[in-house]
């Protein structure tokens, strides 16, 4: 290699990384906005009551068993990562506030919001840009419908409820997955199980659970609606949409983690 | 407001209107003025920018140059929020009829009668029920769209932005994809707006026939701008090779077809 194509394989890596850090501006900006007009939307609370419980049935329904059975390894996994100084400390009793602290805290609501983000973001993102790329947003604008009032906002509610309520339902399952792989591997009793779970976990711990759900939830719901409405070039443009809908939920939900753990909200 | 509607003046005025895309100008100055009960007509080739020039009444586009006025009222300058009174008086029915894919034509077409007529679900399924109708879509009301054909999808879209009685109504080639039988249908809904109701009706059209029989008034849409504008007798008299060939359906003359 010259130095000249590594001196210019260098300087393309800057404007590349520069580039990048313009869209990342761009389209951070547009969520802001777009969060903006949300609130605005929110003031005073009107809502299409029909949107919102098609939403609501769309994301929630069908969310529930991916998200019990990936609840339920975690929950199970945590136990076996833990297994070895329970069994070695024979702190039978410990074991199940090793496995809960984890899910409770961390494991589930971040394993679950990835999920989601997954199923129900991407969806949203495909059906919002599909309809942006076919003018039915500006059908709706034509008619004098607000999109973001009777679109996104029911969306926006609904993700954020079904994401917290999916994630008081994995970590019921996840804590039961936890039990469940203790008493199959470890031997450790069902009671000694709840015991454990009853003694060392407080509901602060679910709680900030719950917290980080709702700020994942809106995370998601904000993303997945801001690259679905601004789609540009049919089908592929969606296609595209969904790719950063998914890179840039899962970027949003770690980053907010790191935040409210730090901040222990 | 309530003068400004009585003044005999166009209900709707564009002036000097320019308008770029990416630096490639489509409209560069374009002035129309149309009246009140009007039925005009915009004609012009595929490109041409016939179009973007309606979708600039419901502030769908915005003007790089130069005024719109609807009834009397400067509105090229009002933001987002501004354009929705605007838009509860224009109705716009797409080229591609945009209806919603998750509701049925009766869903499709109670929507605005809900939001905007502020009837409740029932009252307005049956009002969508009447409107499906009057295009002939009856047996097809509780079907979806992806389930139809173009002509049907674009006829529950006229009837889903007529169902609030819009003052003005602009007409995105309403005809285009149409069997001749509908399209003579269409046509007549148009006229009867304008003669029974009142209404304004802007028409982007190529179907000759629609053109030469409905239309009050043609403006010809040309490099940026109005090229001929007249009664359907005037046009079809006019000494311009332009207009002539495009009346006329002539592949070969002067006019320019740009990417073709
Ligand atoms: N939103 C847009 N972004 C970029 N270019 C556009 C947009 N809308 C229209 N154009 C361009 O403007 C020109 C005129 O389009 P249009 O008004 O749709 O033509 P027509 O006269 O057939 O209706 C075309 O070249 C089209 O590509
Ligand atoms: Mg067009």
């Amino acid at each position: 290699m010259s130095r000249r194509g590594e001196g210019g394989r260098i300087a393309g890596l800057f404007e590349g990384a520069g580039a990048a850090a313009i869209n990342v501006a761009r389209e951070a900006g547009g969520m802001v906005m777009l969060l903006g007009s949300v609130l605005r939307a929110l003031v005073p609370p009107s809502m299409d009551g029909r949107e919102l419980v098609r939403n609501l049935h769309k994301m929630g329904n069908r969310s529930v068993p991916i998200v019990a059975l990936t609840a339920f390894f975690a929950g199970a996994l945590m136990t076996i990562q833990s297994a070895p100084f329970v069994q070695r400390l024979g702190a039978t009793s410990l074991a199940g506030w090793a496995a809960g602290y984890a899910v409770l805290r961390e494991i589930g609501p971040i394993l679950i919001a990835l999920m989601f983000s997954g199923r129900v973001g991407a969806n949203n993102t495909a059906e919002l840009g599909t309809m942006t790329v076919t003018e039915q947003l500006d059908g709706l604008r034509a008619l004098a419908i607000d999109p973001v009032r009777y679109l996104i906002v029911p969306r926006v509610v609904a993700m954020i409820v079904m994401l917290v309520a999916l994630t008081a339902i994995g970590d019921l399952v996840a804590l039961l997955g936890g039990a469940a792989l203790g008493k199959a591997a470890l031997g450790i009793e069902w009671t000694t199980m709840y015991h454990s779970f009853a003694d060392n976990l407080g509901p602060q711990d679910f709680l900030q659970g719950i917290w980080k759900s709702l700020a994942f939830g809106g995370a998601i719901a904000i993303t997945s609606c801001h690259f679905g409405t601004t789609v540009r070039g049919g089908a592929v443009g969606v296609g595209r949409a969904v790719n950063a809908q998914v890179v840039a939920s899962a970027v949003s939900i770690m980053l907010l983690d790191f935040f409210l753990t730090y901040m222990n909200i | 407001m309530k003068d400004a509607k009585a003044s005999a003046g166009p209900v709707i005025e564009f002036r000097s209107v320019a308008k770029a895309f990416g630096g490639k100008p489509v409209l560069k100055d374009l002035s129309l003025a149309v009246g009140r009960g009007e039925v005009m007509f915009i004609i012009g080739t595929s490109g041409v920018g016939k179009s973007v020039t309606i979708k600039h009444l419901i502030g769908l586009l915005r003007v790089d140059a130069g005024e719109i006025w609807f009834d009397g009222q400067r509105i090229d300058q009002l933001d987002e929020r501004g354009f929705y009174p605007v838009r509860r008086r224009v109705g716009m029915v797409f080229q591609n009829a945009t209806l919603f894919d998750s509701m049925t034509l009766t869903e499709n077409v109670a929507l605005p009668l809900r939001k905007l007529g502020g009837l409740r679900m029932k009252a307005a399924l049956e009002q969508a029920r009447v409107r499906l109708g009057e295009v002939h879509l009856t047996e097809f009301a509780d079907r979806y769209p992806a389930e139809l054909s173009d002509g049907m999808r674009k006829r529950a879209a006229i009837a889903r932005t007529l169902a609030t009685d819009p003052e003005v109504v602009l007409f995105d080639e309403p005809t285009t994809g149409l069997d001749p039988v509908s399209a003579r249908r269409i046509d007549r809904l148009i006229r009867e707006l304008a003669d029974h109701r009142g209404a304004t009706a802007i028409v982007v059209s190529h179907d000759l026939t629609s053109i030469f029989t409905i239309a009050d008034r043609i403006a010809f849409v040309y490099q940026g701008g109005i090229r001929a504008l007249g009664t359907p007798a005037e046009l079809q008299a006019s000494p311009d090779e332009v207009v002539q060939q495009f009346i006329r359906g002539k592949s070969s003359g002067p006019m320019e077809t740009p990417g073709f």
